[in-house]
């Protein structure tokens, strides 16, 4: 019954949300294609995938190491005098300055089972005046055993994380080590944008708006939740959400020309997607996919239902995708505006070209260069990826 | 009075061993006929069950469901002669993390697995339920996890 309600809301916002984009995204398109048709993405047709070339790796760039000697580096962002700010999953933080790592005190406490540990990090737009700082980690805080994702704001001073703040925890806690999401993204309008995952329990989270867990969610810098989400209205939702129906959603980026608010996420074996956050939208998980169960079978009934929007592309067999960019910065020369995705499976950084009509070409780089955990666009416009037991790199053109 | 016991212990025998994969019922039920040798392997039924819960967690996303890995990224554990040749060393890569080159059923691999924070019970039964079910060998141990150091 409360299901029924929920769908046929979601539908109505569903259906609502596709006149309302890119008002204000026109203006710059120094891109090779058509921005403005790109984020006008269709949530309703097929996307399409196949033929679509992967390009062998030519090597044509360089790989030039940051910092090394690191296990997992799951989360990057820079301070506004270009310190890198880096996370490191088993709960350490850390700051470079280009020379030196220093240790970051002061961070939470992380339960750091599987997948779970200290996530994301992203600096405040405004940080030289406020000098705040965010994290994304599982969290063993709350009554029940296991631990949730939870987004945290602090002061950064002198190397210490200071004035800490929790600003969302997920709930319930489960003893489950996978899909915790954890991506930060930031919109133009100064909103903050993170990502759960499931948990595991596709069949309780992805679905129900009373539950968190499968979601993409949307709050201010201070945590509140602003009041145009779109089911603050909607009876005992969870009203942080933004959108749902998301598997585990590893790769969250602004479009750096048309503010797009852009997502990936694993599937199972199989059902890898790229998908554009819009206001209120379900994207399907797990009633449509097109992955396959671990150990073969299809298990959704469906690819495609009304109401539940189609991804923008997907990736069968899965690439296990991590780290989320767009390249903005014409010294790459015609690599400038292609969507950079980590994949962890099979240990290459893709590179996707898009237009108006998906996906057209695919290349690797940095081909077996290691598990690509993250990949981000420093402020000077640099690739930078994160390799779990490598460390911190930058892919640069000559 | 004694043959309903009995009945109850072969329902309840046949129930355990019919949870897990078919081939896992071929090495761990044919042990349960009689009932002091259930006794004996109790244990291990115990510890193959809660590791394939643990295996459906947090393994199968690299290792797949059947333990079949991935060409060329993910060794496979079904079988391995590496988890069976190397036990000591297999406790060290769930425990403390894998990484570099390694060969397995005579093919290379060069990956790396992080340490995934089971506790040394969990390692344990993870070790019992792949060699358990795809391989054969002697019951892995707490002692035997907590023995292998850093």
């Amino acid at each position: 019954m409360n299901i029924c309600i929920l769908i046929v809301a979601a539908c109505t916002l569903f259906t609502g949300c596709k006149s309302n984009t890119g008002s204000k995204e026109s203006a710059q398109n120094s891109l090779p294609y058509e921005v403005d048709e790109a984020v006008e993405v269709s949530l309703e047709s097929k996307p399409i995938v196949h033929n679509i070339p992967l390009v062998e790796d030519k090597k044509n760039y360089a790989i030039t190491p940051v910092v090394t000697g690191l296990t997992n580096p799951w989360g990057m962002s820079w301070l506004p005098n270009g310190d890198l700010i880096y996370t490191e999953k088993d709960g350490s933080m850390y700051r470079f300055d280009g020379k030196s790592s220093y240790t970051i005190t002061n961070v939470p406490e992380v339960y750091a089972r599987g997948q779970g540990g200290l996530l994301d990090v992203t600096v405040h737009p405004n940080f030289k005046e406020n000098n705040f700082i965010y994290v994304s980690y599982a969290s063993p805080e709350g009554a029940e055993p296991g631990g949730n994702t939870a987004v945290a704001r602090a002061v950064l001073k002198n190397n210490e994380l200071t004035d800490l703040k929790v600003l969302y925890k997920a709930s319930p806690n489960t003893k489950q080590g996978v899909h915790f999401g954890s991506r930060f993204a930031w919109d133009g309008d100064g909103y903050l944008y993170f990502s759960t995952g499931d948990r595991g329990n596709r069949d309780e989270n992805p679905q129900d708006l009373t539950r968190d867990n499968g979601k993409i969610y949307r709050i201010h810098d201070d945590g509140r939740i602003p009041v145009d989400n779109p089911f603050v209205n909607t009876a005992g939702a969870k009203t942080a959400i933004y959108c749902y129906g998301n598997r585990n959603v590893q790769g969250l980026t602004t479009h750096p020309k048309t503010g797009a608010i852009i997502a990936h996420e694993h599937g199972p074996e199989g059902g890898d997607e790229i998908n554009f956050i819009k206001s209120g939208v379900n994207y399907g998980w797990p009633v449509i996919s097109y992955g396959e169960e671990y150990g073969g079978g299809v298990f959704a009934e469906n690819t495609q239902k009304e109401g539940m929007a189609q991804p923008f592309y997907y990736w069968t067999p899965s690439i296990a995708p991590s780290g989320f960019a767009i390249i903005d910065n014409p010294a790459y020369g015609d690599w400038n505006g292609n969507f950079l995705v980590g994949s962890l499976k099979f240990q290459y950084l893709e590179m996707l070209r898009v237009t108006k009509s998906g996906v057209i070409k695919r290349e690797k780089l940095a081909d077996q260069f290691g598990r690509l955990r993250n990949v981000k666009i420093s402020p000077d416009g640099i690739i930078h990826i994160g390799v779990e037991g490598k460390g911190i790199f930058t892919i640069t053109r000559n | 009075m004694k043959l309903l016991n009995y009945t109850l212990l072969v329902l309840i025998s046949i129930a355990m061993s019919s949870c897990g994969d078919a081939k896992k019922n071929d090495t761990i039920a044919t042990n349960n006929n009689a009932a002091e040798e259930n006794a004996v392997t109790d244990p291990l039924v115990k510890s193959v069950t809660r590791g394939k819960a643990i295996y459906r967690e947090l393994c199968v996303t690299c290792h797949l469901t059947n333990g079949k890995g991935v060409a060329g990224a993910f060794p496979p554990l079904n079988p391995s002669d590496w988890l069976t040749g190397k036990r000591a060393a297999s406790i060290h890569a769930i425990k403390y993390g894998l990484k570099g080159p390694i060969e397995v059923n005579g093919k290379p691999y060069d990956n790396i697995m992080l340490p995934l924070g089971l506790d040394d019970q969990e390692i344990a039964d993870v070790m019992n339920y792949t060699i358990q079910t795809w391989n054969s060998g002697e019951i892995v141990t707490l002692d035997e996890v907590k023995a292998v150091k850093k």
